[in-house]
């Protein structure tokens, strides 16, 4: 009877070690990046998401003096396009498939001007490489938005209140207050995004980005193995989702000085 | 009556909501003159702590006027002494105004000392040695100086709220404004954060505060604010306030308190 894994065949997939290896750093890379984009974008959004730019809040004010309470000019005066934006890209981008983002980004945007044709370490082809990390972090960075929105929210407004009190400006009070409890709420949610990006990354390998995936794509290929390579991405993966998401328990430890009595 | 000599001019004071049909805070006038201790009572919603607020407008009224130093801080733009258009530097008006919550409202991730040299550090750009030196100093006022690298977490609501206290004073504000310091306490931590008070009205600090405590009030403060319905009904001495009411609103309300 055959068995489902083959001793030997691990034998094959190992003559293949170097493509892994390559795999491995372009995964990590992909990943680093991606955070980074990310949670650039991220932050950015959410700060969009709870600003309080209204450019018709003067047809909010009714003949009487006071604030509007209904009607179509409270609503137009209550619009916020900032928020709006921001708002409309994350719902956009938590609606709609990786896939479909990542073939838009390579083959629509891309596909009209030319990146420059070089290659990052001998084998990162960049015009693959970097199109796949502007999509995933875009769209992480859609999921990152509502993680800092929510933390940015979970903050007692009596905070505010007090640095505010205290002289301290709207990003004073953001930069010292604000963010750092956030980010110690929202490290666990942090964590479980970046394993995310980690696993996700290996959709690039549809656009032909050499990474963890496209090494086992390459052993299936060439040497007609598919259950055995796929063990070893298995492996290589859970090696560096689970430090990661250690890692980030372990800052969240080292934040919560706080909160201990 | 507006006068010079006033640090605060109240006049006409408005928080309406809802198109008018609630109003938090319907015409107060009042001057709070240097070294008042003003004590504001009132029975709950009458838009006590809603006047204070707007001191350093952490509530924008809707109404009326404010004047701070001679200034009126309840307009966004005013005409400098040049005869210039300026803007309004909110940041730079609470740096004279400090404040203490009901709910102490620490920063938790940070230490004592780092609660109170914060501020002085970013805002008034002092050097580090020198805010946490008077930070320091201010801790041994109210007894805690041996607690000033502890979090917040770690100290009784008593220790919070003298610490939330002495905060505001790092800031070397000229008019202290107090939203109900002692209703969060347990009822023997509140005399600890009273003695403060007592402390500081004695060294001259100009003071506004919201409070429950009437031994307080006819205690330490020099004027009595009674607020019910938005509106000051009823102001004087503690001895005219607590000793010979007028209105019949603050007759009950004291009937129920004392």
């Amino acid at each position: 009877m055959d068995s489902f894994v083959k001793m030997e065949n691990f034998a094959t997939v190992a003559k293949y070690s170097s493509l892994f290896a390559q795999g491995l750093l372009v995964t990590v890379l992909l990943s680093i990046f991606t955070v980074m984009i990310g949670f650039c974008i991220a932050l950015v959004m959410a700060l969009m998401r709870l600003s309080d730019i209204r450019p018709f809040r003067f047809l909010g004010i009714g003949p009487d003096g006071y604030q509007r309470e209904s009607g179509a000019l409270a609503v137009i005066s209550r619009f916020n396009p900032v928020s709006f934006i921001a708002t409309a890209y994350v719902e956009v981008l938590r609606s709609t498939p990786v896939i479909v983002q990542l073939f838009i980004i390579y083959y629509g945007v891309f596909g009209i001007f030319d990146l420059p044709n070089f290659t990052m370490f001998g084998f990162i082809k960049f015009p693959r490489f970097f199109p796949g990390v502007v999509a995933l972090g875009m769209n992480s960075g859609a999921y990152l938005c509502e993680i800092i929105r929510s933390g940015i929210q979970s903050i007692d407004g009596g905070q505010t209140e007090a640095a505010r009190s205290l002289g301290m400006s709207k990003v004073q009070n953001l930069r010292y207050i604000v963010l750092p409890q956030a980010l110690k709420n929202i490290l666990p949610a942090i964590a479980n995004e970046f394993v995310v990006i980690i696993k996700e990354s290996a959709i690039t390998y549809t656009i032909g980005v050499q990474d963890i995936m496209s090494a086992v794509n390459a052993v299936r290929g060439a040497a007609f193995v598919i259950t055995e390579p796929l063990l070893v991405a298995t492996g290589i993966y859970f090696c560096l989702c689970f430090p990661t998401s250690k890692l980030i328990a372990y800052f969240e430890r080292r934040m919560s000085h706080g909160d201990k009595r | 009556m507006a006068t010079s000599g006033s640090l605060i001019c109240v006049k006409d004071l408005k928080k309406h909501y809802k198109g008018g049909a609630i109003k938090a805070l319907d015409g107060v006038t009042v001057d709070i003159n240097k070294g008042d201790v003003m004590v504001v009572i009132g029975p709950s919603g009458s838009g006590k702590s809603t006047f204070l607020r707007s001191l350093n407008l952490l509530e924008e009224p809707t109404g009326g006027s404010i004047l701070f130093d001679g200034e009126d801080i309840t307009k966004k733009r005013y005409k400098n002494a040049d005869g210039k258009t300026v803007k309004l530097d909110v940041d730079a008006l609470r740096q004279k105004m400090g404040m203490v919550f009901q709910h102490f409202n620490l920063f938790p991730h940070m230490t004592i000392l780092e609660n109170m040299t914060l501020a002085p550090i970013k805002v008034k750009k002092m050097p580090k040695a020198e805010a946490e030196k008077k930070a320091l100093a201010l801790l041994d006022r109210v007894g805690l100086k041996d607690r000033a690298d502890a979090y917040p977490i770690q100290l009784s609501g008593g220790q919070k709220q003298r610490v939330a206290i002495v905060r505001a004073l790092a800031m070397e504000p000229e008019v202290m404004l107090f939203d109900e310091p002692t209703s969060a306490l347990d009822p023997e931590m509140v005399g600890e954060v009273l003695d403060v008070m007592k402390e500081l009205a004695k060294e001259g600090m100009t003071m506004v505060c919201v409070t429950h405590e009437m031994g307080f009030a006819r205690e330490v403060g020099n004027r009595v604010l009674f607020m019910a319905d938005g509106q000051l009904v009823e102001e004087g001495t503690p001895e005219q306030i607590f000793g010979n009411p007028q209105s019949p609103r603050l007759k009950d309300f004291l009937a129920k308190v004392l």
